[in-house]
């Protein structure tokens, strides 16, 4: 049995985040309640009130317009893994998409859901770090907009102020050409450890270099120092440099010792799939 | 716990289960698996991990295979529900379930519900999986007693693969 609580049902984003300033820390956002549900019924969380967003309709819209796919908070993995347009214009994503849990959790968890938890653990969260994703941010009278890398800020703590909504995110393809690789360490429900890589190569220099690892410390992360370094480096230098930067990992990443593995595991393991994962964008141009 | 919940959200919800319409009041956080089991006593739906994880309570919501144990049954509301005794018409079992059966595909039978579910979902959207699909598609339903090779065999029987 879950603790009793009400569920309020917003028909619009201000409507929601008045309710949410009404509320205060007595209530929190319901989307698709696969994670919240869990909390809830484990006793790490108590609301009085589920702000249930499921019937705000501009939440649950998926749109390639040619320029950026737009995806709305409500959408589920499933939906991402489903989608033609996805999977043809973000294999890489759609892939990690398919990847998460199970085919239940995909059918009713969302992606916004997914994100706005906040979980270190997440598949979607890394993935959309190399696109350049922008994350929609609304409240009763203000929107906002800011890079996905500022969103994360902590251990299950995001950017978001109390009375705030993720509404959607803005995904930028990846330019003509450049291929992508989604790899990741998983032996439980959730990855023990993810990254993803873009790459493509000119005159067998590696350019368009993107890098993001998750997992591994409290947020994920674009680890942009690394990919100026890969970046014009031949295939075997650039994987030589990722598997050299270990130290360069402890750092940045922050990696604990856990029931995933540890720090030091986790780190070595970085660097050997940032080697695969540059083979491998860079053996199947636009694929995954 | 605030003033406000102390009374408990009763909501009005009417939906369909293995066919048959249901309306009536359900508590706001009562689960559509507690729900199930213990309003409408179907109890072929297992309780077992209640974290969506084993796939013991998977059902299906207008066709698509969902974990009960952690879904709100108010979200039902105007949905169909199908659970293991909705799969046969009387005496005549899917042909999932009769594979099971020649191919022996239980030891204790507590994963089976949720597997035939899943297979149901499964063999809907894709009528000829491969072994790899089938694995993927399956990852998230557990059997305790390592029938996997024969459940395997059993879909295949039926898939035609």
């Amino acid at each position: 049995m879950l603790r009793p609580f009400r569920v309020l049902d917003p028909k619009s984003i201000a409507d929601a985040s008045a309710e949410l300033r009404k509320y205060g820390e007595d209530a929190k956002v319901y989307a698709g309640g696969s994670e919240l549900l869990l909390l809830i019924r484990q006793g790490f969380v108590q609301y009085d009130y589920l702000v249930n967003v499921k019937g705000i309709p501009e939440l649950s819209k998926l749109k390639w317009d040619g320029n950026s796919l737009q995806i709305g908070s409500n959408v589920t993995h499933g939906q991402m893994e489903r989608s033609a347009e996805v999977r043809e214009h973000f294999p890489m994503l759609q892939n990690a998409e398919s990847l998460v849990a199970n085919i239940r959790v995909r059918n009713i968890g969302t992606l916004g859901g997914n994100l706005c938890f906040g979980d270190p653990h997440s598949d979607p969260a890394t993935a959309l770090l190399v696109y350049n994703t922008q994350a929609k941010i609304a409240k009763k009278d203000a929107a906002r907009s800011i890079s996905l890398d500022e969103f994360f800020v902590g251990l299950y703590e995001t950017a978001l102020e109390p009375d705030e909504v993720l509404t959607g995110l803005d995904v930028e393809p990846l330019p003509q050409g450049v291929g992508s690789a989604y790899l990741r360490v998983a032996r439980f429900e959730r990855p023990s450890i993810s990254a993803a890589v873009t790459a493509s190569k000119k005159n067998d220099q590696l350019c368009c270099v993107r890098i993001a690892v998750g997992c591994v410390g409290p947020v994920p992360i674009r680890l942009s120092e690394l990919e100026s370094k890969v970046e014009g480096a031949t295939l075997e230098e650039g994987q030589r440099i990722v598997k050299e930067a270990r130290a360069h990992y402890s750092e940045i990443l922050e990696p604990v010792d856990d029931l995933h593995g540890s720090a030091e595991y986790k780190t070595y393991m970085v660097g050997v799939m940032l080697s695969r994962g540059l083979a491998q964008a860079t053996g199947t141009n636009g694929g995954s | 716990m605030t003033e406000a919940i102390e009374t408990q959200q009763m909501i009005d919800i009417s939906l369909q289960v293995n066919g048959e319409t249901w309306s009536g009041e359900v508590r706001a956080e009562e689960t559509l698996l507690e729900f199930l089991r213990e309003q409408l006593r179907l109890t072929g739906t297992k309780r077992s991990c209640e974290s969506q994880v084993c796939g013991a309570c998977t059902v299906l919501v207008d066709g698509m295979a969902i974990s009960s144990c952690t879904y709100l049954t108010f979200e039902a509301n105007g949905k169909s529900v199908t659970t293991i005794e909705g799969l046969a018409s009387g005496d005549q079992l899917t042909p999932i379930q009769e594979a099971f059966i020649r191919r022996g595909a239980a030891q204790c039978g507590f994963c089976t519900s949720g597997m035939l579910i899943s297979i149901t979902a499964l063999l809907k959207e894709n009528p000829k999986p491969t072994r790899e699909e089938i694995g993927r598609y399956l990852n998230g339903n557990i059997c305790r007693c390592g029938a996997y090779v024969q459940i395997l065999e059993a879909i295949q029987d039926v898939s035609g693969k």
